[in-house]
């Protein structure tokens, strides 16, 4: 070992060198074009031969062995004064809260030696908890939002930007500079006597308004505007109109027999989701009371995905759709009615299961229309739903945004008349119907100050830049609905030079007190106020950090009567609906991205959406016969780039590629909002813009907002009369999973009626997959094909012994609970250090994901049918590849099933893939050498290569822990893979090694529950559920052995410890399916 | 390693040791006229029963150096009065005991209920106190004799010394065959260099040749493989161990050694207390030395008192003043047990559940082990061989408990499994899994 080497090898290191690092992986900083070299007519001539070309590689092979003696030296720099709370290797967990104006959780936060690196629902306090199972519910956008955290792109600190005529700069200044600049600023503009806006999201945080009224004393003309990107105005409105109160209620999807959704997507992207997901999913048990769920819409939803019957309409006759219903019921309970509304045999259907179901039933409408929601409203005053399934006392104080004030802004802006403002947690320049008129009117605002993180759309064109904190940084508090308290605590320290935006509103109205200790006197005072029992504040404080949460109290519900103009509101309803054209758009948001402000989170950006498994773009869904009929490809795969359509709604335009979508009604499109985030080379975050297939840095997909408008006076996100052209363009699309089908095929995902289930024939339903054997098995006589034995009971092998043995850890799936959300994918992620790869490998099926969600669409055509009419083979194949135009999708998470034959294990050349006695199927990356047998044998396909290596810079663009930074994402209990080897799910190996040390160290055996693995943790719906199937007592284990359990692909006879339980679906016409 | 650093290495030891000895001798010299004894020892019993938590004879701690206090005193106050209440002789408004309040308050001295007599006593021990030096029995880092290199030391000259023979006895039948063949009137031999004529008889003798190709490819091949077994980068049996050097001196052995052996013998996991919980053993964090180094602020040599210093420039402790500075650096201590990072090792496990004696994979540190050295090789052989053979721990562990229940319950296979494993008359850990892959790599 040599004593001088460590030095100049540290010393990099030491300073962080970026050249050095760069060097250090600069492996494929030039990749090896060898068509070019090879290509080269120099080359043909050159001096070096083969042999000297051997000759070079042995010795550089042989160097390279050699410097690879050497020691290298690693420093570990410990705590100077270790925090208390903290053990080096031992992960911390603190409650806090995530609410960005979409959606709310209370939510649990894994902290590694002070980095923030996980996180998961609240288990035990807040809304979005489910209280049967002990879990909170988040979905992809809240547990990846740890990533946006280590975002290099966020605002450093404060900064000037200076506008010219046709230049702009941005430079950095002292925090300060520009506070004393901002506050002189808004005395001037006070002293002027125009209006001075704070324009924010709606604030549901007791203590940001009390430090919102503070900046009222200090500056007089002060007012707040609330504005949501997503606007529920229609409903808030309607709401006001109809009992008197602005507000969105508190829906009870638990409470609701009968759920009748039209165009609300209340699983994914309508109102409070983390809250109706689990409400919704308690009653989808089908040995509980099931719910029956209608869902009119006329795109495929998550929702409509869930529904029991799905009722596509066109976007114009939704709001028809609301008056047909209205008049059903109307007529039995004896009501008024509008008239007018779509005749349809099942809305019909629908609502006599609402009026057989009243008091305990819902009615739900995405509409942002006024009048539309008015009917809504009556419908469910109609069926005694207030007071029951809607709670208007204890209401949420989510979406206050009033589009009213929002549009008398705008106009007020360009008249001049606004001398100040100030914004955040909004970026209307990006997400407004009309935000050339908004960008207009910002250069005439005397004062502009944006508290974004990014100097987005809306911050790069403000005076100031004055960056809030990431959510994890900063102190917070949250009043979600009547009587409900949150709290939100800093994990980690400050990364950049941020403050609190709410701290920065402190100081502007010349306040010394810090955000956090105004937190706390707040909350002294309020809860003094109420006269809770206040022995130790102190105590109460600290318990609620603790939780997160506080209930305070709450009012009995109470039935409201129905106050609303209903000839009013039909009338305008069917203007909503009035002026169908050829083309109807409906805009919605994805589960992945949400609204936009998480368009820069890589993690988002590759997960699947759940439907159409397109990653990494929007698009326009289109019926299939829509497409065909503009003959745009029909068939979207690695080498079938999609057509390109423009949409022009009004004067706005957009243009983007055509996916044909199962369930979307013909004559009906939909488009995604939230992409096309930086477009205009703003630096939004890392991700949302990429590098595409030939180099060219672009935004993702296309911003869509342009499309919404104001309709009635709240904002339209459907629009009834637009235009769609091909431009005879392509474009690629990175999608996952491209069969359409599932091909009639029994053994892969099975689903049954409520009745066939109830009936309790076992083999109805899931009936276990059977071999000939010639033995006269059914004792009658003859030996012929109906002598069956199930395929458990034939084994090529000696049996593996685990069973009985020790533990033997396995996950059931539940069909039925699994909504298809996908933030079991996303958890995975965090918890296993999955790389991101990018659009350009997904596209090639290079995506890494250890846990995928199949979608399957499930088509009208059948065997037995098919037979009885006569069809050929070929064509039956053929017909059942069509997907239908009302087809039933089913998901399935699908991760290594552990076989305990693994067919992957066998062919292993250098048996680097293992079986454990334990039943996991066990992964050595070390040992492997990437031949890939494994993946090639593996008949559920969830084994992935590493066909590069994704931590370098090629991949830096899109994968986190490429930089400094964002490395600090990574969990240190999982290896970060290198090129060249398989990786698959290991179901958190590293979870159950931590859940059986402590159950050592406890000296107590393992209890059920105590291991989760990253995806079990993160279904709130309780449908992936996590154990020990050797522990007769635990839940996993009674689960693989209900009547609804099988595995998938049993035939195949590989004995996976993961196993499934049969979707049953609350519809009659699903008997068929096994009949 | 180069040469100089290697003497160099090898021979501070025995200088030091040397220079101890030189050192101790002078001092015990100047000791010999010294005290009364009986008087001394006393003092030094009272002392440090009732003041060394906040005195020390020659620097100042919470209080004031003890040494030639008494002659401060002399003829501005009663010294006596104000060893046994502080509080109440500044009341006297002394002027010495006004100026030495000003200078350590806050800090108040409890009243101390000693004698004149025995203050006498103190002071005595204290004026004639020196600083300790270092055991003249210091065990020299001299290293363990090699016998081994001696006997490979003959070997080589005996193997030198059969080729002298062979060759020159080479020559001489040569010489001999070339005289038999001129005097058979044959002509000289024709002149051919040594590897011309050991390629002829190789020629001649090609199947004993070929055997004895075969037999050193074939040696080769295995020692090459057994080599790579034992290969560690960080040091093993074979090479030495990785010893680095430490930006500060860190004596385990004087830490953790035994303390008949004049060592301090703490505990390891009283500064490694996450060895239990986490799956580091983790580093003790400054704040931890402190915890007796605030007092000890002198090491037993100078140079230990260096070290010392170096803990204070680190956490930015003034010992003169007793406060914290604020101003911190972070120790950057060269790691010394290096994993790769795809192998997962949990302390925890080891130390709660297996109940293993750091000893066993790191050596004897609190014996011989000055600064910190890797002992074992860290190898996977050299895990899983110790996996296979070490019992599992399960007396008195309600999991374990759970385990042979399942075991014993399932009749066929469970009782067919735990046959197996009881083969050898234990449950070792390879048995319970203890060889899986996933064990330690995921």
């Amino acid at each position: 070992m040599s004593s001088t080497k460590r030095y100049w090898m540290d010393a990099a290191d030491l300073r962080q060198d970026p050249e050095a690092i760069k060097a250090r992986e600069a492996e494929f900083a030039q990749p090896l074009a060898i068509d070019q070299v090879l290509g080269d007519a120099q080359f043909n001539g050159a001096s070096t031969g083969r042999r000297d070309f051997l000759k070079f590689l042995g010795f550089s092979v042989g160097a390279a062995t050699l410097a690879a003696c050497e020691t290298p030296v690693i420093k570990s720099i410990p705590y100077v004064t270790k925090p208390e709370e903290i053990t080096p290797g031992v992960a911390n967990w603190y409650a806090s809260t995530y609410y960005d104006g979409q959606d709310f959780a209370s939510i649990l936060v894994k902290t590694r030696e002070g980095r923030p690196i996980h996180i998961k629902g609240n288990p035990r306090f807040g809304i979005n908890r489910n209280p049967a199972l002990t879990k909170g519910v988040v979905n992809a956008r809240i547990n990846s939002s740890v990533l946006s955290l280590y975002d290099g792109e966020r605002l450093k600190g404060p900064r000037k930007n200076e506008f010219s005529d046709n230049a702009s700069t941005s430079a950095s200044v002292s925090w300060d500079d520009a506070d004393k600049a901002i506050m002189d600023g808004l005395s001037a503009a006070s002293t002027a006597g125009k209006r001075i806006v704070l324009l924010t999201g709606t604030v549901i945080s007791p203590s940001t308004k009390s430090v919102i009224d503070g900046l009222k004393t200090r500056y007089a003309a002060v007012e707040h505007v609330q504005c949501d990107t997503i606007s529920y105005s229609g409903l808030t409105n309607a709401n006001l109109k109809s009992f008197g109160k602005r507000v969105f209620p508190s829906y009870d999807f638990a409470n609701a027999d009968v759920v009748v959704s039209v165009g609300a997507d209340f699983l994914s992207s309508w109102g409070s989701t983390t809250e109706y997901t689990w409400q919704y999913a308690s009653r989808r048990n089908p040995d509980g009371a099931m719910n029956k769920h209608f869902q009119v819409e006329s795109r495929m939803s998550i929702t409509g995905a869930n529904a029991d019957h799905r009722i596509p309409v066109k976007v114009s006759e939704q709001p028809l759709a609301v008056i047909a219903l209205h008049d059903a019921i109307a007529k039995k309970s004896g009501g008024a009615t509008i008239g007018g509304g779509l005749e349809n045999e099942e809305l019909a259907h629908a609502a006599d299961a609402l009026w057989g179901a009243r008091g305990h039933s819902l009615v739900v409408c995405g509409s942002n229309d006024e009048g539309v929601q008015t009917v809504v409203n009556s419908i469910n005053s109609m069926l005694g739903n207030y007071g029951s399934t809607i709670d208007l006392d204890n209401h949420t104080y989510f979406f206050q945004g009033d589009d009213a004030a929002m549009a008398q802004l705008v106009k007020d802006m360009n008249a001049g008349a606004v001398g100040a403002l100030l914004m955040a947690g909004v970026n209307p320049a990006y997400s407004m119907p009309n935000a050339a008129d908004f960008k207009n009117g910002l250069g005439k605002v005397g004062l502009t100050v944006s508290m974004s993180r990014y100097a987005d759309e809306t911050a790069s064109l403000c005076q100031w830049m004055c960056p809030d904190n990431h959510f994890l940084e900063s102190w917070g508090d949250f009043m979600p609905k009547v009587g409900q308290y949150a709290l939100a605590q800093p994990v980690i320290g400050k990364l950049f030079k941020t403050r609190a935006w709410q701290g920065s509103l402190l100081k502007w109205s010349g306040s010394d007190v810090k955000w956090n200790d105004f937190i706390k006197q707040t909350w002294q005072a309020n809860l003094a106020a109420h006269g809770d029992a206040m022995a130790s504040f102190d105590n109460v404080w600290n318990q609620s950090l603790h939780d997160g949460v506080l209930v305070s109290h709450a009012t009995p519900a109470m039935p409201v009567a129905f106050a609303g103009d209903l000839g009013a509101a039909g009338a305008a309803a069917k203007k909503a609906a009035a002026g169908a054209g050829e083309w109807e758009l409906s805009l919605y948001t994805t589960e992945a991205v949400g609204d936009g402000q998480h368009a820069n989170n890589p993690w988002l950006q590759e997960m699947p959406d759940p439907l159409t498994k397109i990653t990494w773009d929007n698009y326009v869904c289109m019926s299939l016969a829509d497409v065909r009929r503009l003959g745009l490809p029909d068939y979207l795969g690695e080498q079938s780039p999609a057509g390109l359509v423009t949409v022009k709604a009004g004067e706005a335009e957009v243009t983007l590629p055509v996916v044909p979508s199962p369930g979307q009604k013909p004559g009906t499109i939909a488009i995604a909002l939230g992409y096309g985030r930086g477009a205009n080379g703003e630096k939004v975050g890392k991700a949302a813009v990429v590098s595409d297939e030939n180099g060219e840095r672009k935004p993702v997909g296309q911003n869509a907002y342009a499309l919404t408008s104001l309709m009635n006076g709240t904002v339209g996100y459907d629009a009834v009369n637009v235009s769609v052209s091909a431009t005879g363009g392509t474009y690629p699309i990175a999608i996952t999973q491209t069969h359409l089908t599932h091909m009639d095929r029994h053994s892969i995902v099975k689903e049954t009626s409520l009745a066939v289930y109830k009936a309790g024939d076992k083999d109805a339903y899931n009936e276990a997959h059977a071999l000939p054997v010639h033995e006269d098995v059914n004792a009658d006589g003859v030996i012929d094909s109906r002598d069956k034995k199930p395929v458990a009971e034939f084994d090529l092998w000696e049996e593996h012994p685990v069973e009985g043995v020790g533990h033997r850890w396995g996950l059931s799936i539940d069909l039925n609970s699994c909504i298809g959300c996908g933030a079991c994918i996303t958890a995975c992620n965090s918890e296993n250090n999955i790389p991101v790869v990018g659009k350009d490998e997904v596209r090639r099926s290079r995506e890494m994901h250890w846990l995928r969600l199949d979608r399957y669409y499930s088509s009208d055509t059948h065997w037995a049918e098919g037979r009885a009419a006569g069809e050929s083979k070929i064509s039956l194949y053929t017909k059942m590849e069509e997907p239908s135009e009302r087809p039933t999708v089913s998901f399935m998470p699908v991760m290594c099933q552990h076989c305990n034959h693994a067919p992957c294990e066998t062919v292993c050349p250098v048996a680097a893939t293992t079986h454990s006695n334990e039943g996991l199927n066990q992964m050595a990356y070390n040992r492997c050498i990437g031949t890939r047998y494994c993946a090639n044998n593996c008949p559920y396909k969830v084994r992935r290569f590493n066909w590069f290596n994704y931590v370098s810079e090629k991949f830096g663009e899109v994968n986190p822990a490429w930089d400094d930074l964002g490395r600090m994402v990574l969990n240190p209990d999982v290896v970060v893979r290198a090129r060249g080897v398989i990786e698959k799910c290991s179901m958190c190996v590293q979870q159950i090694h931590a859940g059986k040390n402590a159950a050592k160290k406890a000296g107590t055996p393992v209890k059920d529950g105590s291991i989760e693995t990253a995806c079990s943790a993160a279904c709130g719906t309780g449908a992936i559920v996590f154990g020990d199937l050797n522990d007769k007592k635990s839940m996993v284990r009674s689960l693989s052995e209900a009547d609804r359990s099988y595995h998938m692909l049993d035939e195949i006879g590989v004995k996976p410890n993961v196993n499934y339980l049969v979707k049953v679906r609350n519809a009659e016409e699903a008997a068929h399916h096994h009949a | 390693m180069p040469l100089p650093a290697c003497i160099s290495r090898r021979s501070t030891g025995s200088i030091r040791t040397a220079f101890a000895l030189f050192l101790s001798l002078s001092l015990s010299a100047a000791f010999a006229q010294a005290p009364d004894a009986a008087l001394y020892g006393q003092g030094e019993k009272l002392f440090k029963g009732n003041c060394a938590s906040c005195h020390k004879v020659d620097v100042k701690m919470t209080g004031p150096a003890l040494k030639g206090a008494k002659a401060k005193w002399e003829g501005k106050g009663d010294i006596y009065a104000w060893v046994q209440n502080s509080q109440a002789y500044l009341k006297t408004g002394n002027e010495m005991a006004v100026k030495i309040w000003d200078q350590y308050k806050p800090t108040v001295m409890t009243p101390v209920a000693l004698s004149k007599e025995e203050i006498d006593a103190v002071f005595y021990y204290v004026e004639n106190w020196a600083p300790p030096v270092a055991k003249t029995e210091v065990k020299g880092h001299v290293g363990p004799v090699d016998e081994g290199s001696n006997s490979w030391l003959w070997l080589v000259i005996l193997a030198l010394l059969f080729l002298v023979v062979g060759l020159s006895l080479g020559g001489v039948k040569r010489s001999l065959a070339s005289a038999v063949s001129e005097a058979e009137g044959k002509g000289p031999l024709p002149e051919t260099t040594r590897m011309q004529r050991f390629r002829a008889w190789a020629w001649e003798h090609k199947v004993f040749m070929s055997f004895v190709g075969l037999f050193i490819t074939v040696w080769v091949i295995l020692a090459l493989w057994d080599a790579a077994w034992v290969v560690g980068v960080y040091g093993g049996d074979e090479v030495p161990h990785y010893k680095p050097e430490q930006p500060i001196l860190f004596n385990h052995t004087l830490h953790a050694g035994k303390a008949d052996q004049g060592n301090l013998n703490i505990n390891c996991q009283y500064c490694h207390s996450s060895a239990e919980k986490s799956k580091h053993a983790g580093i003790p964090s400054l704040n931890v030395c402190m915890n007796c180094h605030k007092a000890v602020s002198a090491g037993r040599t100078p140079e230990g008192t260096a070290e010392i210093a170096k803990i204070y420039a680190h956490i930015g402790w003034d010992p003169d003043k007793g406060q914290y500075t604020g101003k911190e650096e972070p120790v950057r201590w060269v790691k010394v047990h290096n994993l790769p990072d795809h192998a997962f090792f949990n302390h925890s496990t080891h130390v709660a559940v297996g109940k293993l004696e750091c000893q066993e994979c790191h050596g004897p540190i609190d014996q011989q082990m000055d600064v910190a050295e890797q002992w074992s090789p860290l190898t996977m052989g050299w895990c899983i061989n110790c996996h296979n053979v070490k019992e599992v721990k399960m007396d008195g562990n309600g999991y374990y408990d759970e385990v042979m229940a399942r075991l014993e319950g399932d009749t066929v296979l469970g009782h067919r499994e735990l046959k197996q494993y009881l083969e050898d008359g234990k449950i070792t850990v390879k048995e319970l899994g203890g060889w899986e892959c996933a064990k330690c790599h995921y």
